[in-house]
C-alpha cells in the first residue's frame, strides 16, 4: 500500500426491516483523494455515508476512519459532514451558525476562513431564513468544514445549486483535496463524477464497480460515463 | 364557487387523517378519557369533610348539638379529644373540629350559642359545610323547643390562611407552578423537535458532542429563560394578585425551578416520540390534562376515589403542587418532612427524565 488509507469500509451490511440498504460494501478511500459515490436515488449512498460517520451502526462489517474503528465520537472532530438537506438554524445569522458548529468542534478560529471559502463573508450578519437555497447550501458546506476536518463527507452537496456555483464548489473541493483533505462526495450527476479522482458505483446497496472515471468508462465499455454506468447497473430491478 | 373543488379539499383533508392514525386516535379517544376521568373524579369523590367533635360541655346542650352533627349529611363527624384537634388538622385526617366548651350550656341558656370552630383553612371550599352543619343543628334545636331567640356566635379559628383567604389563594399557589411547567414543556418539546426535523440534530450527532452534553446544554438554555419567567410569574402573583404567602419566597422559587427542570427534560424526552410539531402538540392533552385533573390542583387528592388516588400518588405534579401549597399556605420550610418528600420526589423525577432523554437520544442513532 503506497498511499495511506483515510477511510476503510470492509464488507458492511445494513438492513432496515426487509430493505437491504448496504449489501456487503467494501471500499478504500486514500488520503487527499476526492472519492465519488455514484448511484441512483435509494442506492444506499446516504446510508453508507452515515455508516462512515457512525450514525448508522452496521449489522456486520467494519468502518475505519483515519485508523480508528467507527463509531468513535472523538474521531468525529476530524470529520466534517454535510447532510443532504441544508441543516442549519434558520433563526440565526450566517456567522452565528458557523460559530456554533465551530464551537462544538472546539475550533473557534476557522469561521472567517470558512465563510470566505464559500463566498459568504459579505453576508455574515444575514439571518439564514432570508437566504436563497444556494446560499444555504454554501453555508451548510462552510459549517461542515469550519473545523478543518481531515475527512469531509458531502451528501449530494450540489443539489439545488446553480451551474456556476456548482463549478465554483468543485473548484473548492479540489483545492481542499490538494491541501490534504480527503473528500467523499455522493452524487447522481454524471458530470460531477468526472471531477472525482476515483468513483464507486453503487446500486442496491452494492459496489458495482470502482476505479478512476476512465477505468469505469472502460469497464462499462463506453466513452460516456452515464452510459457505462447504465450498462454496469443492468436492467432496473423493481422491488 | 365550485362544489367539486371544495369537495377536493375536504377529501384531501380526510385522506391525510386516514394515514395519521395517531391523530385520529387522539381525536376520538382523548375526549372520552378526559370526560370519563372528570366524571369519575367528581361523582366518585367523597366530598363530605371529616370533622372532629369534642364535647367538654358540663351541661346537656353540647351533647344534643354533638348528636345533631353526627346525624348531619353535610359532614362526617367523629368524636375526638380537643387536645388532639390541631394535630389531626395538620396531618390532614380532619378538615375541622368543633369544641363545645365547658360553659356552652350555661351561655346557651343566656341566649348565645358559641361553639369553637377550628378550621384547617387551606382549602376554602371545605369551611362552608362545617358552619352550615352547625347552623342546621341549631335550627333543628330551635324548632324542637327551647331555643327561640338564640344568637349563633361561633368562635372561628384558622390553622392556616384566615378569614380573607379565598379561592385564588388556594389555586394561585398551585397555578404558579402549573403555568411555568406547562409553557416550558410546550416550548421545549417543539424546539427539540425542530432540531430533529431541520436536520441539525443529525449534524450534532456527527460532531464530537456527547449526548449528555446536548441534553445538558438544552436544559441550561431553556432553564435560563424559564427561570426568568418563573421570577415574573412569582412577582406578578405575589405583588399584583396578592396571592396569600406564608412561606419563604426562595423556597417557592426553588420549587418552581425544579418544575422547570422537569418540564424541560420531559419535553426533550417526549420529543423523541413525535415526528411533527402537530404530534408534539398532541402530548398536551395526554401529558398535561390528566396531571391537572389528578394532581390535586382542582380536587383535593384525599377526596378522590381510591383508584385515582393511586394514580395521583405517582404523578410528579401532585408533589410539586402539594409542596407549593405547603410553602405558601402553611409556611412550610425544609425542616417539614412533607416538603422534603415533595421536593425529593420532584427532584427524583427530574433525574429520571434526564436519564431517559439521554438514553432515547442514543437509541435513535443506532
Amino acid at each position: 500500500m503506497a498511499e495511506a488509507v483515510a477511510v476503510d469500509v470492509e464488507d458492511v451490511q445494513k438492513k432496515f426491516g426487509d430493505i437491504h440498504a448496504l449489501h456487503g460494501v467494501t471500499l478504500r478511500v486514500r488520503t487527499g483523494e476526492i472519492y465519488g459515490l455514484l448511484g441512483p436515488n435509494g442506492a444506499g449512498k446516504t446510508t453508507l455515508i452515515r455508516a462512515i460517520v457512525g450514525l448508522v451502526a452496521p449489522d456486520a462489517g467494519t468502518v475505519t476512519v483515519l485508523g480508528r474503528r467507527m463509531p468513535d465520537v472523538d474521531q468525529l472532530r476530524n470529520v466534517g459532514y454535510m447532510t443532504q438537506q441544508a441543516a442549519l438554524y434558520p433563526g440565526l445569522s450566517v456567522e452565528e451558525n458557523a460559530e456554533f458548529f465551530a464551537a462544538i468542534n472546539a475550533a473557534e478560529g476557522g469561521v472567517t476562513e470558512a465563510l470566505e471559502l464559500v463566498r459568504l463573508e459579505g453576508r455574515r450578519k444575514a439571518v439564514v431564513s432570508t437566504l436563497s437555497g444556494g446560499m444555504r447550501q454554501r453555508l451548510s458546506l462552510a459549517c461542515a468544514l469550519v473545523h478543518k476536518p481531515k475527512v469531509l463527507l458531502l451528501d449530494e452537496p450540489t443539489v439545488g445549486v446553480d451551474p456556476q456555483l456548482r463549478v465554483e464548489l468543485w473548484e473548492d473541493f479540489r483545492r481542499m483535496a490538494e491541501g490534504g483533505t480527503t473528500i467523499i462526495v455522493s452524487s447522481h450527476v454524471m458530470d460531477e463524477a468526472e471531477r472525482c479522482q476515483r468513483l464507486g458505483l453503487i446500486q442496491y446497496g452494492k459496489v458495482l464497480a470502482e476505479g478512476t472515471p476512465a477505468e469505469v468508462r472502460e469497464r462499462g465499455g463506453s466513452n460516456n460515463l452515464e452510459e457505462a454506468f447504465l450498462r454496469l447497473a443492468g436492467p432496473r430491478e423493481e422491488s | 364557487m365550485s362544489a367539486r373543488r371544495v369537495a377536493a379539499i375536504t377529501r384531501r383533508l380526510l385522506q391525510q387523517f386516514r394515514r395519521d392514525r395517531r391523530t385520529l386516535a387522539l381525536l376520538f379517544i382523548a375526549p372520552i378519557v378526559i370526560l370519563g376521568l372528570l366524571g369519575y373524579l367528581i361523582r366518585g369523590s367523597q366530598s363530605v369533610p371529616a370533622v372532629g367533635i369534642a364535647n367538654e360541655d358540663q351541661g346537656p346542650i353540647g351533647s344534643v348539638f354533638a348528636s345533631a352533627l353526627e346525624q348531619s349529611s353535610l359532614i362526617s363527624a367523629s368524636t375526638i379529644q380537643a387536645s388532639d384537634g390541631d394535630a389531626k388538622l395538620k396531618d390532614g385526617s380532619l378538615v375541622a373540629y368543633i369544641v363545645f366548651p365547658s360553659d356552652f350550656s350555661q351561655r346557651a341558656q343566656a341566649g348565645v350559642v358559641a361553639p369553637e370552630v377550628h378550621l384547617e383553612g387551606s382549602q376554602p371550599g371545605t369551611s362552608a359545610p362545617v358552619l352550615q352543619a352547625l347552623q342546621q343543628a341549631l335550627a333543628s334545636m330551635a324548632a324542637s323547643g327551647p331555643g327561640a331567640g338564640l344568637r349563633f356566635a361561633p368562635q372561628v379559628h384558622y390553622l392556616y390562611g384566615g378569614r380573607g383567604f379565598d379561592t385564588l389563594d388556594y389555586f394561585g399557589a398551585a397555578f404558579i407552578g402549573l403555568v411555568v411547567f406547562f409553557l416550558v414543556f410546550v416550548i421545549t418539546i417543539v424546539a427539540f423537535l425542530n432540531e430533529r426535523s431541520q436536520g441539525t440534530l443529525e449534524r450534532l450527532m456527527a460532531s464530537p458532542l456527547r449526548r449528555g452534553e446536548i441534553v445538558l446544554g438544552y436544559m441550561l438554555g431553556f432553564t435560563v429563560l424559564a427561570l426568568i419567567q418563573s421570577v415574573e410569574v412569582l412577582v406578578f402573583s405575589l405583588a399584583v394578585l396578592n396571592v396569600h404567602n406564608q412561606g419563604n419566597v426562595l423556597l417557592i422559587f426553588g420549587m418552581e425551578a425544579l418544575m422547570v427542570l422537569a418540564a424541560v427534560n420531559l419535553g426533550i424526552f417526549l420529543s423523541m416520540f413525535a415526528r411533527t410539531e402537530f404530534q408534539a402538540v398532541q402530548f398536551i392533552p395526554l401529558v398535561i390534562v390528566p396531571q391537572v385533573l389528578l394532581s390535586g390542583i382542582l380536587f383535593p387528592v384525599s377526596n378522590e376515589p381510591k383508584p385515582l388516588q393511586v394514580a395521583s400518588d405517582v404523578l410528579p405534579l401532585t408533589y410539586a403542587v402539594n409542596g407549593l401549597r405547603d410553602v405558601m399556605i402553611k409556611g412550610a420550610d425544609l425542616t417539614w418532612p412533607s416538603l422534603q418528600l415533595d421536593a425529593g420526589v420532584v427532584a427524583g423525577f427530574v433525574v429520571l427524565v434526564i436519564v431517559a432523554g439521554i438514553a432515547t437520544l442514543r437509541r435513535r442513532i443506532a
